[in-house]
């Protein structure tokens, strides 16, 4: 896995991604958004099923499987209710309004996470921008949207890396828009060859 | 993680864990593309759960819970420890192994795996499975009764049921 250095190195560079995703959910809602959480995290295969909160709660997710030179998966995740309101708002309509998650609705919140998925990996392909044109591309899915347990939806997405050790590696990054109570968060779950890679940049 | 004997109260556990215990309480796993393996004694009322995340271990012993070939045989050597040299009459049950997003085909799935591989094992260690409820798109919450071996599963927007 990564060492401390490579880690608090790979802590600036996602935080770039951090704060243009901020700035693109920022336009696309009309109302100031900011980061209140932003980590890099390395921890036990065991523990990871806390990292969305209760395990055992039901959450929302619009999940981005990512290929090309940043490879892994990338999920947008919110409560039911933040993620109604949050459909509401992309809406233009009276806060309150999406009792459940109809087609309308869970449009809203994948088109959302589209636009905050590509700032955040657009930043990261300048970030990591090497001389293999190739290998810069980045290829994320359509979002997906699903309403699961959080520790199964982590589960899923943490499969890869758990395949390869017992210590898992993600970046977490909470997001609250202001003159609302509406946080969303932003999982990158980098797979076992991205990890490589990124080893790769810091040792050479 | 694994819970004490006699254990009177809910037990979870985490990827890649096994947990036995005894007579009372209960003990539960969420689980994904995962698959979850419930070993039970109805006499002996001993149980075991394990939460299965790849079929093979090609060969690594430090994590027997991970994955289906070390799973099985540990759950076992760890019921059988708890019985006190009675022999073991077990009956399995199994959940999970979704392809949630359906993120590719269902037949090459990790879970398609971790049921095939799981299936076989109990298959050459003679365990029937009487129970299961595999694949699907949806996490799984399953709960093992460790007083009358049942397994509830939990969905998410469905009605709970037993196995």
């Amino acid at each position: 896995m990564l060492n401390e250095p490579q880690l608090a190195a790979l802590t600036l560079l996602f935080h770039r991604g951090s704060n243009e995703a901020s700035l693109a959910l920022s336009r696309w809602v009309d109302r100031r958004a900011r980061v209140s959480v932003d980590r890099v995290e390395q921890v036990a295969l065991a523990d990871a099923a806390g990292e969305l909160g209760d395990p055992e709660q039901p959450i929302c997710c619009c999940l981005m499987s990512l290929a090309g030179g940043v490879t892994g998966q990338l999920l947008m995740t919110f409560d039911n209710a933040h993620g109604l309101a949050l459909a509401d708002i992309i809406q233009g309509l009276p806060a309150g309004t999406s009792k459940e998650w109809g087609e309308m609705e869970r449009s809203a919140v994948l088109e959302t996470a589209n636009i905050l998925g590509c700032a955040y990996l657009n930043a990261l392909a300048r970030s990591f921008a090497t001389t293999d044109a190739a290998a810069d591309v980045l290829l994320p899915s359509p979002p997906r949207f699903a309403r699961d347990f959080a520790a199964s939806l982590l589960s899923f997405a943490l499969l890869d890396q758990a395949a390869a050790s017992d210590l898992v590696f993600l970046t977490h990054t909470e997001f609250h828009i202001e003159d609302s109570p509406l946080t969303c968060e932003l999982l990158l779950i980098p797979d076992r060859h991205c990890l490589a890679a990124l080893r790769h940049v810091f040792d050479h | 993680m694994p819970a004490p004997a006699n254990s009177s109260r809910m037990a979870s556990l985490p990827m890649g864990e096994i947990a036995v215990a005894r007579s009372s309480g209960a003990l539960r796993t969420l689980l994904g593309s995962c698959l979850g393996l419930a070993l039970y004694d109805r006499k002996l009322k001993i149980g075991a759960l394990a939460h299965i995340v790849l079929p093979d271990s090609l060969g690594r012993d430090e994590h027997p819970g991970k994955f289906a070939d070390s799973a099985v045989p540990h759950m076992i050597h760890r019921m059988r420890e708890l019985a006190d040299n009675h022999p073991l009459r077990l009956q399995a049950k199994l959940a999970g192994g979704a392809n949630m997003f359906a993120t590719t085909s269902a037949a090459n799935t990790v879970g398609a795996q971790n049921v095939s591989a799981v299936e076989r094992i109990l298959d050459e260690c003679r365990i029937p499975v009487v129970g299961r409820h595999c694949g699907g798109e949806q996490g799984r919450k399953m709960t093992l009764d460790l007083a009358t071996g049942a397994v509830t599963i939990e969905i998410v927007g469905a009605e709970s049921f037993t196995l």
